[in-house]
């Protein structure tokens, strides 16, 4: 006789109950679930450092130069809206006086809601939370964002016409 | 304590915290999608160095399981 002596468990109540079993019900152990949850693990990694990726490249401030508007269609205090650079980015642009004009993504730095212009107030102001932004420099005045917004350099040329200038990416 | 009880203990061990580094990753997946919601690339970066960190470790984990 041996000194190995198997440990039979009791068998649980709901396996008398549901006497079913798939075929590989006994096959993963626990290093393979183990091994499941480090590849699963690395997978996120990998998703996130893709995210940062992402983020990295679709900085607002890039993309190709081009024209948006006319001066001549933007009221002074007047907002208008535009996408830029690409067409899934929300940007606005306000006309401050004669001759000056800024521009600004849409987005809120606190959580991505869209902000507006408040001529009287001369900010911008995120309704989510509360959140306002000076009008030239896009810092932020109160509420619960920590970063400015993001500024589109913009300049009116000899055209008449609003450009984004932009950077290469 | 038999030395077979501890090995056991030892690998559920490894394995809760080899779980616990996989939630604390889940939660970085929705630190990202803020930062990239809100164009941060800083934190984007800082939360993909975290979550590589924490999927070495995970990786690190699995030596101390018995095959």
């Amino acid at each position: 006789m041996t000194d190995e002596r198997v440990t039979q468990l009791p068998t649980p109540v709901w396996r008398r109950d549901f006497p079913y079993e798939a075929a590989s019900e006994e096959e993963v152990t626990r290093r393979e679930f183990a091994r499941y949850l480090v590849l699963g693990a690395g997978t996120i990694a990998v998703a996130n450092v893709g995210i940062a990726v992402w983020t990295q490249l679709r900085t607002i401030n890039t993309g190709e130069p081009r024209a948006l508007v006319a001066l001549t269609d933007v009221a002074i205090g007047e907002p208008f809206l535009f996408r830029y650079p690409n067409k899934n980015d929300p940007a606005i642009l306000v006309r401050l006086a004669d001759r000056e004009v800024v521009a600004f993504s849409q987005k809120c730095t606190h959580l991505g809601c869209v902000v507006y212009f408040e001529a009287g107030q001369d900010r911008w102001h995120c309704p989510c939370h509360e959140g306002n932004f000076e009008a030239r420099t896009g810092r932020v005045i109160s509420g619960p964002p920590t970063r400015p917004l993001g500024r589109i350099d913009v300049e009116i040329r000899d055209d008449g016409q609003i450009w984004a200038l932009g950077k290469p990416q | 304590m038999r030395a077979s009880d501890r090995r056991r203990k030892t690998s559920s061990t490894v394995v809760l915290y080899v779980i616990i580094l996989v939630a604390f990753q889940l939660f970085l997946v929705t630190v990202a999608m803020e930062a990239f919601q809100t164009d941060a690339e800083s934190l984007a970066w800082a939360t993909a160095a975290v979550s590589v960190v924490l999927a070495g470790a995970a990786a690190a984990f699995l030596r101390y399981l018995r095959p």
